[in-house]
């Protein structure tokens, strides 16, 4: 059994990807063999102010106990507060989503401090949202790169005591990232070379390492066939395609 | 399923040694890769190799193909700028080797410049059909270098009796496809970047499923997730054979056993 950490719902204005509901969703992920998927909306990354995209997530994955709602956060409005606050109200939450780059705000912000506070009070995960595209391949009016290394580093001081997932990250970026600090766990969809988790291993722990495949974005089979085809031991395979998951958030 | 990869460069950086190169092999076999392309360490000199550089990858090239000559096809790589005399006589060398039954280019040059009439008259000559990186320039700023698969398919319209490859379908895109599909001499491959979703479906629908190869560009990505994003694509059985062997086994007219 395989637990998805990087799904989504709803449209992307881009690219011509399926809009699924969320029991063809769980259908098409259970018929890639993931059984469980944390599942944001794509809605948020572009409005204004994320909560009508929420409202449609919880309402999409409602009958679908499979997908595990992971509603996103703008803590650069001012009403992040009532933003988490009606999120939980809508359903049990294990953890929410941040998109610094699409959100424009820097991970040094000062606003930043309450709200990591917040998600402690309310024992809640966080998913960094590192890169939702391969950049080179964005539309030509978007923009909008990754988050920079050195800006995850200054995350990762500033909040030692928070263990972050990080979500489309490169494996790159993690091998950076890993020489100094042990609080963030890395998302592996967007970590690809040849013999990519055979090669990644001996750098970062497989207990830090989770399955994501980027769905409807990338190719759910050939991200699940990433971790079904590594040359890694069982145990690790087991670790990253569930069982970080399921102790991380609490599943 | 059986099997071809048509674009690999196993030589990347490496010796082309036996014992490296029978990495690759074993690396391939796990995936049901029967037979691969090598297109060569390719940006060992930079873009613009001299004809002595050119000469260097070739021969570990070719190397591959004579150690292990019923799992490598090697493509000759070609500077164009370097002139005719030089295209023809490197293309001429290289076509002489057992093994070798294409043409391969880079960044060299964009695939509209003139010198390309030197690579087909190189590919009619000696019955190859070219291979070009190809990439949507959109996002990159060197169009010098870069070819965009407009640049590409110009080329394949310049010279509609050479048979080309546009490398990377996911580098090329939605537009890339579009931009092949009144070519009839251009195949694309499914090399290049994440396992974009739909790309597959829509390449097979706007070009037909017998201009569709798959390619890994392996050691860039994961064989797993080139093939699986074929494996999962919404097309059929039979389509899929044909990405995944019949196209590029009739292409280069290799007989596998």
């Amino acid at each position: 059994m395989l637990i998805d950490t990087n799904v989504n719902l709803g449209p992307w204005p881009f690219t011509p990807v399926p809009d699924r509901t969320g029991p063809a969703l769980a259908a098409h992920l259970a018929s890639n063999g993931i059984r469980r998927a944390l599942v944001s909306h794509f809605g948020a990354v572009f409005l204004p102010e994320p909560m009508p995209a929420n409202r449609k997530l919880f309402a999409a994955v409602r009958r679908s106990p499979a997908l595990i709602p992971v509603p996103v956060i703008n803590p650069a409005l001012r009403n992040w507060r009532e933003q988490l606050a009606e999120c939980r109200d809508a359903a049990p939450l294990r953890a929410v989503k941040i998109l610094p780059n699409y959100h424009r705000y820097k991970l040094g912000a000062a606003h930043l401090v309450p709200f990591m506070a917040a998600l402690a009070d309310a024992k809640l995960k966080l998913i960094l949202n590192v890169r939702l595209e391969d950049e080179r391949h964005k539309y030509f009016a978007l923009r909008i790169k990754g988050v920079p290394v050195p800006e995850l580093a200054r995350f990762l001081g500033r909040f030692p005591r928070h263990h972050v997932l990080f979500a489309g990250i490169y494996k790159g970026e993690v091998e950076k990232l890993a020489p100094n600090f042990t609080n963030f766990s890395a998302e592996i969809s967007f970590c690809e070379t040849t013999n990519c988790l055979e090669l990644m291993l001996p750098k970062f722990p497989a207990r830090r390492l989770m399955l994501g495949t980027c769905t409807p974005l990338l190719s759910t089979r050939g991200e699940a066939d990433k971790l079904r085809g590594a040359r890694i031991p069982a145990r690790a395979k087991t670790l990253i395609g569930a069982a970080n998951a399921r102790r991380f958030f609490n599943l | 399923m059986r099997i071809i990869d048509v674009h690999t460069h196993p030589v990347f950086g490496n010796p082309a040694d036996r014992v490296h190169l029978q990495r690759w092999v074993d690396h391939g076999r796990r995936h049901d890769i029967v037979h691969m392309i090598v297109l060569g360490d390719v940006l060992l000199y930079g873009a613009t190799p001299n004809a002595e550089q050119l000469r260097k990858i070739n021969d570990d090239t070719a190397t591959a193909a004579r150690m292990f000559p019923d799992y490598f096809t090697a493509f000759c790589y070609l500077n164009p700028l370097l002139g005719e005399r030089a295209t023809m006589a490197e293309a001429e060398r290289c076509a002489a080797k057992p093994g070798f039954r294409g043409i391969k280019l880079e960044i060299a040059n964009n695939a509209s410049h003139s010198a390309m009439r030197h690579v087909a008259k190189a590919a009619r000559a000696f019955h190859l059909p070219v291979l070009q990186h190809s990439w949507s320039t959109v996002n990159i700023n060197d169009r010098k270098h870069q070819s965009d698969p407009e640049d590409t398919a110009l080329f394949a319209r310049r010279f509609p009796d050479v048979q080309i490859i546009m490398a990377h379908l996911t580098g090329i895109g939605f537009r890339g496809v579009l931009e092949a599909k009144d070519c009839p001499n251009l195949f694309v491959d499914t090399s290049g970047g994440f396992p974009e979703e739909g790309l597959i479906e829509f390449a097979v629908e706007h070009l037909g499923a017998d201009r569709v190869l798959y390619g890994s560009d392996l050691p860039i990505r994961e064989n797993s997730v080139t093939i699986g994003r074929i494996l999962g694509a919404n097309i059929s059985a039979a389509d899929r054979r044909k990405l995944l062997f019949t196209n590029t086994a009739r292409l280069l007219k290799l007989t596998l056993n």
